[in-house]
């Protein structure tokens, strides 16, 4: 009897200290990007409604998150980078098509309509693209690289980021072959990227580091991330390849089982409106620094907005998504 | 005339179970609540860890259990895929290798460290013997990325010009990683080593001493047999620890290209879509590895761990080292200087530095991070407080658990025994974002689960459970091994005056272990505050806990405020653990040294 009250005692103990409160908020909204717990905060203070924001780390593993579950999503929202694992999602029935009509009460600028997709898998809410990071204090002026055909000089001494782990950069290298082409671009990033130390890094952030310590001499980065430590005062800057990069779409995708249609809609209209796109640049992390697609609202001081960007194909980048993260990873992931 | 037959019989029916069908019922209860504790260590563990592995190693032979497709049920494609390919065997091998090596290392150092604090007379004894602490109080993530600022070609220790460039090359490899394993880990090996040493006593000692061994042989032919599960359990916990690590892993090992199979496990299930096969084949090699040091342990030592507290034991003396004693103290501060202030230093310097580039000059440092980490009512401050209500939690439930588990372990066969401790380590081995994994395929796929209100996925309360079954088998280690010291005599003295289990357990074993309950305690409580991959698999939909804020700050390049964060965690952590600790010590302390009949020098090996 002694045996059993204790256990029963303990097992009562486990039950009753897991009293944590349970989640009953308006909306759940996952995703990889700076701004998205404030933008939340003043969704909260505008319309009441309460929005929980679960933020697993990088792109890579809030996908992990939402692939774990499975046929149980515990998300209403979706808020990342890169349109081609969007259009994957759609595709796999995770995420539902955007409603017309929301993207008809946006005032899109023509770059901002550019990035709508048809498939309405995701709704653009601001862009960036791919750049070359320099660390000034480790490249003279005169040997700065003006294309991705001019890292080749770099080998050795270029960080990259493995596409298995970051959603930026599956966009990148799907459109680094859209623009390169497969089998040329494939050459050139074997004669360039020839340290594995530095081609699997996991996110810009170990991109910022590795060129900031020296360990690289430059970095393939998301540009917002090259401006962010730019405004920070660190010594680097972005150049954007000749050959042009492709845009890199934040996105808003809405869960296929989501029960809270109604807060969705007015999540997108706040996110698109002026208080909106304020809170998404209240900050000076990397996701602060994007370009606005929205009429009438600018980008933060000293992140360059003109730049000659093209559109990924998404259909192509996503039927070949599981063949080139794998041809990466055995390529540069140690 | 019939008195006799009617005693006879009563006689032979105690002796054997077939007898009246009504004494077969008074029989047949004992019998049934003596396995009672067994069940209910398997249901607790099946439940906690079992489960959510067995769900995720199944992914390795069933690759098709979660997935729409229906065919090939049992598979072993994604062994075959794994060993097939190059780089997943070398991480097999790395792995090994890096694990052997460690588990020598920390265990050899973390030996020497708890005999020169318990059993040494070196000077500021006492301050040093709170080292493996703090050490410990530092998340391995967080002392990894330590090592980077200091060791990197741009870091602190080149702008300071103290660092030879062959040195920085050399250390981002398989020494650096042994380096920093060892002086990360040796708090653990410490403790274990250090609570069988203060069960060690002098009358053995003493009465070799009489007998004319010197000290050499004293310890080569006495204290070090005796000290020889010990040893073993450390080396093995280490190895299992260092097996299962992540957080140099992602850092040290990351950068040089010296991939681990807890690495290729995050990779694998961190993409979409996720590689659930890949995943479970890798867990599944990793536990194998851990398990087979467990068994070939059990094989090369099959004797039993000696009981070495008794009633009857003495204080252990102090050896007086002489002047060697000043170069004792330079190895111990040399360690608490490497392994604490080095790595806090960096810390320390980055979260009171803007930029990591301009370096260590004046104009970069900057109270900014330390005010944006202490304002209230941030993210941040939010995070902080989450993790240490969580962490509390953890800690009360995982020690008292383990507690039940192990007093019920002390009574139980070898066998159960020997079942419990591997799986204990093995759990040790299985990272946490693998276990976390198996709590998101169980609670969130598994029908039953699913649907049950509590705790249930996406809650605080699948949080601390996954806390508590990452902790419990800390727990189970540190509790397990004082328990394995009491002599049953006092535990059946106790029994024959009629003393019911629960009260033995209260009365006569909990005073007895009563610090090593508290060490356990104190372990989960500050190790949960950290604890990244559980975190990572399991965030509250109600607010993330520090270290996934602390994480995600790192990888968004935010490093400085990540390490205000960091420091603010350590010190309230610290600061907590402390007002837990001083006023059970002064509480507790008395009665514990009448009950050890004033062995104040052991208990000197605590803080």
């Amino acid at each position: 009897m002694n045996i059993r009250t204790t256990l029963g005692l303990a097992l009562g103990l486990t039950a009753m200290s897991m009293a944590a409160p349970a989640s009953a908020a308006d909306l759940v909204l996952y995703d990889a990007l700076d701004f998205a717990g404030p933008v939340a905060k003043a969704f909260q203070a505008k319309t009441g409604l309460t929005v929980d924001v679960v933020e697993p780390g990088s792109t890579g593993e809030t996908l992990g998150k939402i692939a774990a579950e499975g046929k149980n999503p515990q998300f209403d929202i979706v808020w990342i980078d890169g349109s081609a694992v969007m259009e994957r999602m759609a595709a796999d029935h995770v995420l539902q098509p955007v409603p017309a009509d929301e993207y008809d009460k946006v005032a899109f600028t023509d770059l901002g309509k550019s990035l709508v997709p048809q498939s309405h898998a995701f709704l653009p809410t601001g862009t960036s693209t791919t750049a070359i990071e320099v660390n000034t204090k480790k490249v003279e002026p005169g040997k700065l690289p003006k294309s991705w055909a001019d890292l080749e000089a770099f080998a050795g001494s270029v960080a990259a980021k493995d596409p298995n782990l970051s959603g930026p950069a599956y966009q990148w290298l799907a459109g680094f072959f859209q623009t390169n082409g497969v089998d040329a671009g494939k050459a050139l990033l074997a004669k360039t990227l020839t340290n594995k130390s530095l081609s699997g890094l996991s996110s810009g952030g170990k991109i910022n580091k590795a060129v900031l310590t020296g360990d690289a001499a430059v970095g393939i980065n998301q540009d917002s991330a090259i401006f962010a430590k730019i405004a920070a005062g660190e010594p680097v800057i972005a150049v954007y390849p000749s050959e042009g990069s492709v845009s890199l779409p934040q996105g808003l995708g809405i869960s296929a089982k989501t029960q809270h249609m109604d807060a969705v809609r007015k999540f997108i209209e706040f996110v698109t409106s002026a208080d909106g796109q304020a809170a998404m640049q209240n900050g000076d992390d990397t996701d602060y620094f994007f370009i606005p697609i929205i009429k009438g609202v600018n980008a933060k001081p000293g992140r360059e907005t003109n730049i000659t960007c093209t559109h990924l194909d998404d259909a192509v980048a996503s039927a070949h998504e599981s063949e080139w993260k794998q041809w990466y990873k055995d390529k540069f992931v140690q | 005339m019939t008195a006799v037959p009617a005693a006879t019989v009563s006689l032979t029916n105690a002796a054997a179970p077939a007898g009246g069908i009504g004494k077969l019922s008074r029989r047949r209860r004992p019998n049934f609540s003596r396995y009672v504790g067994p069940v209910a260590v398997c249901a607790v563990f099946t439940l906690l860890i079992g489960l959510p592995l067995a769900l995720v190693l199944l992914q390795a032979v069933m690759p098709g259990l979660f997935t729409a497709a229906t065919t090939g049920v049992f598979s072993l494609a994604p062994l075959a895929r794994i060993f097939a390919s190059p780089y997943i065997a070398g991480s097999i091998l790395h792995s090994l290798e890096l694990g052997v090596l460690a588990a020598c290392t920390t265990t050899a150092l973390g030996g020497a460290f708890a005999v020169l604090v318990q059993r040494c007379d070196i000077p500021l004894r006492r301050p040093i013997s709170i080292v493996p602490w703090l050490v410990f109080l530092t998340p391995s993530y967080l002392k990894a990325l330590a090592w980077v600022l200091l060791m990197s070609s741009g870091g602190y220790l080149a702008q300071l010009g103290l660092l030879p460039p062959a040195l920085g090359a050399g250390f981002f490899g398989l020494a650096g990683l042994v380096f920093v394993h060892t002086l990360s880990l040796f708090p653990l090996a410490a403790f274990i080593i250090g609570s069988a040493l203060a069960g060690l006593g002098s009358e053995l000692e003493d009465a070799a001493r009489l007998s004319g061994a010197g000290p050499l042989r004293i310890w080569l032919h006495i204290n070090g047999p005796l000290l020889a599960p010990a040893v073993a359990l450390s080396f093995i916990a280490t190895f299992a620890e260092v097996l299962s690590d992540f957080g140099l892993a992602s850092t040290i090992a990351r950068m040089s290209s010296f991939g681990v199979l807890t690495y290729g496990i995050y990779a694998a299930a961190s993409d979409y879509p996720v590689d659930f096969p890949a995943a479970g084949a890798q867990a599944l090699v990793l536990l194998a590895l851990v398990l087979l040091v467990v068994a070939a342990d059990r094989l090369l030592r099959r004797r039993a761990d000696p009981h070495l507290i008794s009633g009857r034991a003495k204080p252990a003396r102090l050896y007086d080292l002489g002047p060697w004693r000043w170069l004792a103290l330079a190895a111990a501060l040399a360690v608490a200087f490497l392994a604490l202030i080095l790595p806090l230093g960096a810390i320390a310097a980055r979260a009171l530095t803007s930029t990591l580039g301009h370096g260590l000059v004046p104009e970069n440092f900057t109270l900014a991070n330390l005010s944006a980490a202490l304002t209230l009512n941030t993210a941040a401050n939010d995070g902080l407080m989450r993790s240490l209500f969580y962490a509390g939690l953890t800690a009360v439930i995982a020690s008292t658990l383990a507690l039940l588990l192990s007093a019920q372990l002390g009574r139980s066969s070898p066998f159960m025994r020997t079942m419990v401790l591997g799986l204990s380590l093995g759990a040790v081995a299985i990272p946490g974002i693998v276990l976390g994994f198996g709590y998101i395929l169980v609670w969130n796929r598994l029908p039953g689960f699913r649907d049950w209100p509590f705790p249930h996925y996406g809650d605080g309360s699948l949080l601390v459970m996954g806390y508590v079954a990452a902790a419990l088998p800390y727990c189970l280690v540190v509790i397990l091994s004082a328990i394995g010291q009491l002599a049953p005599s006092l535990t059946d003295a106790a029994r024959l005056h009629g003393v019911g289990a629960l009260r033995r357990l209260l009365s006569v074993t909990l005073p007895l272990i009563v610090l090593s309950v508290v060490t356990a305690f104190l372990l989960t409580f500050i190790r949960t505050v950290f604890e990244l991959p559980m975190s990572q698999m399991l965030i509250p939909q109600s607010g993330p806990p520090a270290p996934t804020l602390i994480l995600k700050l790192f990888s968004h390049d935010r490093d400085g405020l990540a390490c205000a964060i960091a420091l603010v965690a350590m010190t309230a952590a610290g600061g907590a653990a402390a007002l837990i600790w001083y006023p059970l010590n002064r509480f507790v302390g008395p009665g514990r040294r009448r009950a050890y009949s004033g062995r104040e020098a052991a208990l000197g090996k605590l803080p």
